[in-house]
């Protein structure tokens, strides 16, 4: 035990020395909620307050009013060769204003072509307006003529929005826990592979190997280390997210979101086995790879896995076999958590041991493999 | 007290070691003398369990290797080759680490760290990260994790390489003070002046075999060669893989 004491004591000494480790770490875990903060800002601002649409249209002069409703709605007469002129005609009949006295059709044009894509939305937006205001002026003359216009109207449609506000907001939460789930696999890789791969190109695993300790100590040291440092690096994302997302301005798409310190707690007893998981993947990977470069490439490779699994969870693609699966298990139950509904804890139980079953497997083949020669001087 | 009987060990297509048997004891120094490739730093790593023998046991105080490491690896202290040093901790750190993975609790190892880094005059660095380090920095710290928990046999993979006068001479001073303590002392080395200077015994090594153990006066007598350098080509019937 005192051995394993001091070996996580070297090595935490040892990696909070090397800059590359500390700065993977910290570039992730700062970096990453400043960059998710500026995204939801530009998305919220593109949301909320749609830009002015500039048409042309023709012969505004025959329906004042018209007009009048639709630049009161956003859509108004663009100027001519300017930038943010839509390629949208709205064309008014020299007629308009007979045949709106006589109580006929106007006849109106919308000139566009439909099958571009990025049209779409502002055509739709355009017709919307102009059947509101079509509807506007038959309920104006049937109550000219006496008539109710309810009697035109036999539907009256309700919509009760169900999605409580922090639920819309899981969607983008979601994107945000992915992005913490992930520091667990950034912030220890580097000393991951620093301590093993790393380890055996300076000539020092042979030396540690030389001592009487057994494998197990070993590996067990170097797997409390790294696990200790990717939580490092969840506590560092957690603090940054809970004060930076408060600067998003949420209350604008009528949801807030907000990191409260039950969600920091359980994430933390969450990301508790997955970082121990990660360690044990990422030295397992490095142990087996040559030399430091190696382990590199080759846990990019892997690191792959946990983030797709993340992700499909995030992005609800995903069969629901996944809810079991390690990372992804337990994302959906965060997910659950910061949208106020019930945690399935059955699933979160089920992940939780998989990933800690995972982590043993891989912790035990580490144990046999340093008692290989070959692992051992890289041959 | 270090005893090797009948060790085997093929790597690759290579016979590294071919029934390698020796006997180093406690109070002499021992030299394992042979050229470029004979299979010392090999025969090392078995000694520390870093490599199983195909055939042949390594026993360190009578402790099998094979069967309890941990006691049998208790009783050494390694000066490996390369040093294998931390860059990022300093000497002080790095020894008193190895102290403690040697077995010492955390004030003995504290305590036998002051000694050893006074004991090899390492004060003026003990407090500076190795990362930089001259050869001869780099051996002293390493000299000084392998002695620092007093351990009774001491193993030297080429201790005297790269270093200079003065850095050999101290080498040399500790390795002789270890002896007069009683403590058994096993180098392999390549270079005839510090074995003929140093060892009580000599192991002469060639593609794995021991050719000749012996006193150095005794190999000289041996081969009728006025000089060790002279009698170990003699003996290993080529001078390839020599330095002087």
């Amino acid at each position: 035990m005192n051995k394993i004491i001091a070996m996580v004591r070297k090595e935490l000494i040892d990696a909070a020395r090397d800059k590359r480790s500390v700065m993977a770490g910290l570039y992730y875990a700062i970096g990453t909620p400043l960059i998710m903060c500026g995204l939801f800002m530009v998305l919220i601002g593109q949301l909320t307050s749609p830009d002015d649409l500039k048409i042309s249209i023709t012969n505004p002069d025959k329906a004042p009013d018209l007009v009048r409703f639709l630049s009161n709605k956003g859509i108004t007469q663009g100027e001519a060769g300017a930038k943010d002129l839509k390629a949208i005609e709205l064309i008014i009949s020299p007629d308009y204003a007979k045949q709106m006295n006589q109580g006929k059709g106007a006849e109106i044009t919308i000139v566009a072509d439909n099958s571009e894509e990025k049209l779409q939305n502002s055509i739709r937006r355009l017709e919307k307006q102009l059947q509101a205001y079509s509807a506007e002026m038959g309920s104006l003359r049937l109550i000219a003529r006496g008539i109710d216009p309810r009697v035109v109207q036999p539907l009256k449609v309700n919509v009760h929005d169900q999605a409580t506000t922090d639920s819309k907001g899981g969607m983008i939460l979601g994107i945000a826990i992915f992005t913490m789930i992930y520091s667990v696999f950034i912030s220890g890789m580097n000393l991951a592979i620093d301590t093993s791969a790393g380890e055996r190109e300076r000539n020092s695993l042979a030396l540690l190997l030389s001592h009487p300790l057994t494998t197990r100590q070993l590996v067990l040291s170097k797997i409390i280390a790294v696990g200790l440092f990717a939580l490092l690096g969840l506590v560092l994302i957690l603090l940054v997210s809970k004060v930076a997302y408060t600067f998003v301005p949420w209350q604008e798409l009528g949801f807030s979101v907000s990191i409260t310190s039950e969600f920091m707690a359980l994430m933390l007893l969450v990301g508790i086995p997955v970082a121990l998981m990660a360690a044990c993947l990422q030295l397992f990977v490095s142990f087996m790879a040559k030399t430091f470069k190696e382990a590199q490439s080759y846990l990019t490779m892997v690191l792959f896995v946990p983030l797709a699994l993340s992700m499909a969870a995030s992005y609800n693609i995903a069969p629901d076999v996944l809810q079991w699966l390690p990372v992804s298990g337990q994302q959906q139950a965060l997910m659950d958590f910061i949208k106020g509904k019930d945690m399935n804890m059955l699933q979160l139980l089920v992940s939780t041991l998989g990933t800690l079953a995972i982590a043993v497997i891989l912790a035990l083949g580490m144990e046999k493999s340093l008692k290989s020669e070959k692992v051992i001087f890289g041959l | 007290m270090i005893k090797v009987s009948h060790l085997s060990k093929r790597i690759g297509e290579v016979q590294a070691l071919n029934d390698l048997s020796f006997v180093a004891e406690n109070g002499q120094i021992t030299g394992l003398l042979g050229p470029n490739g004979a299979g010392k730093t090999t025969c090392l790593r078995t000694i520390f369990g870093l490599l199983k023998p195909d055939t042949g046991t390594a026993e360190i105080e009578g402790i099998d290797v094979a069967i309890d490491p941990i006691g049998a690896k208790q009783q050494l202290g390694l000066f490996p080759d390369p040093f294998g040093l931390y860059e990022r901790l300093t000497p002080r750190e790095y020894i008193r680490y190895f102290a403690e993975l040697s077995g010492l609790s955390a004030s003995d190892a504290k305590e036998a760290t002051s000694k050893v880094i006074a004991k090899l005059r390492l004060e003026d660095i003990s407090d500076r990260r190795c990362k930089g380090f001259s050869q001869g920095q780099r051996m002293k710290t390493a000299l000084a994790q392998a002695i620092v928990h007093s351990p009774s046999n001491i193993i030297l993979d080429e201790p005297t390489r790269g270093l200079d006068v003065m850095s050999t001479r101290l080498l040399r001073d500790i390795l002789i003070d270890l002896k007069n303590q009683g403590h058994c002392v096993l180098f392999s080395s390549h270079v005839m002046q510090e074995v003929a200077a140093l060892c009580d015994q000599v192991i002469v090594m060639a593609q794995g075999r021991v050719v000749a153990i012996g006193s150095p006066e005794q190999l000289c007598a041996q081969t009728g060669k006025a000089s060790l350098e002279d009698a170990f080509i003699q003996l290993i019937g080529t001078d390839e893989g020599i330095a002087a």
